[in-house]
């Protein structure tokens, strides 16, 4: 099964977090892919970004700004469900593009 | 869901005092720590809550998971709305009638709660329909799919 590592991004990098993450595992899953993800706060982000763990970061919270290395996707949306269709296609788009 | 963290007909004049009064529910039956209503406070200044739903508005304050001892959340109807920041746009207000107070202990293992809380928060009759009860029951009942 083709392996997905997710940094999501929240406030207090747990709830909202979670719920986008919960939320792309069940998409991703119905797709074939094999998520992981890790919860964590904007001030982690840039770190963890930059480990060259994860194959992309989504974020419910204003992000620092900077050069993350990966692919960056506002993940509101998930939240409100009002754009969701659209960001859950630009996630499988990135991901298409990791060549997995 | 426990009826005593259902607060109707709140009246506030910011989101401070909602906070203050559905924490104090949350604190009352143990489900918090006495950091809890604090720590809340303090994010909600730093990192708004409002979520824009388009016709509908709804707040979901927070905090960490040290705060929490029990998961549960505590919902207030409130008399007249009040402004909170925007979560996406935190110079933005939005108005509020409705606040989810959420308490959140260890969320890996709490997907199904999150998830749920989700699909209230996208469905925007579902949130004005409880935004329009008129008794505890009523909320209850709405809710009923949810597990805690």
């Amino acid at each position: 099964m083709k392996r997905v590592n997710i940094l999501s991004v929240c406030g207090s990098g747990t709830v909202t977090s979670s719920m986008v993450a919960g939320k792309l595992k069940e998409y991703l899953n119905d797709k074939g892919y094999h998520v992981e993800t890790v919860e964590a706060r904007p001030t982690e982000a840039m770190n963890l970004a930059q480990s060259g763990k994860f194959d992309l970061l989504t974020f419910t919270s204003p992000l620092p700004q900077g050069d993350y290395g990966i692919p960056v996707i506002n993940a509101f949306a998930c939240l409100t469900g009002m754009g969701e269709d659209e960001f859950l296609e630009e996630v499988t788009k990135v991901i298409e593009g990791l060549g997995k | 869901m426990d009826l005593d963290l259902i607060a109707l007909n709140v009246e506030a004049e910011d989101p401070k005092s909602v906070i203050r009064e559905l924490g104090t529910r949350m604190l009352a039956k143990n489900y918090v720590k006495d950091t809890y209503i604090d720590a809340v406070l303090e994010r909600e200044s730093k990192l708004p809550t409002g979520l824009d739903l388009g016709e509908f508005c709804v707040a979901i304050p927070h905090t960490n998971t040290e705060h929490v001892n029990i998961s549960n959340f505590a919902i207030g109807i409130l008399k007249n709305p009040v402004e909170f920041h925007s979560m996406s746009e935190p110079t933005k207000t939005l108005k509020i009638g409705l606040v989810f107070l959420l308490a959140v202990k260890d969320p890996a293992s709490q997907v199904g709660l999150l998830g749920n809380l989700m699909k209230i928060f996208q469905n925007v009759d579902l949130m004005k329909n409880i935004r329009h009860a008129t008794t505890k029951q009523e909320v209850d009942d709405l809710l009923d799919f949810i597990q805690i």
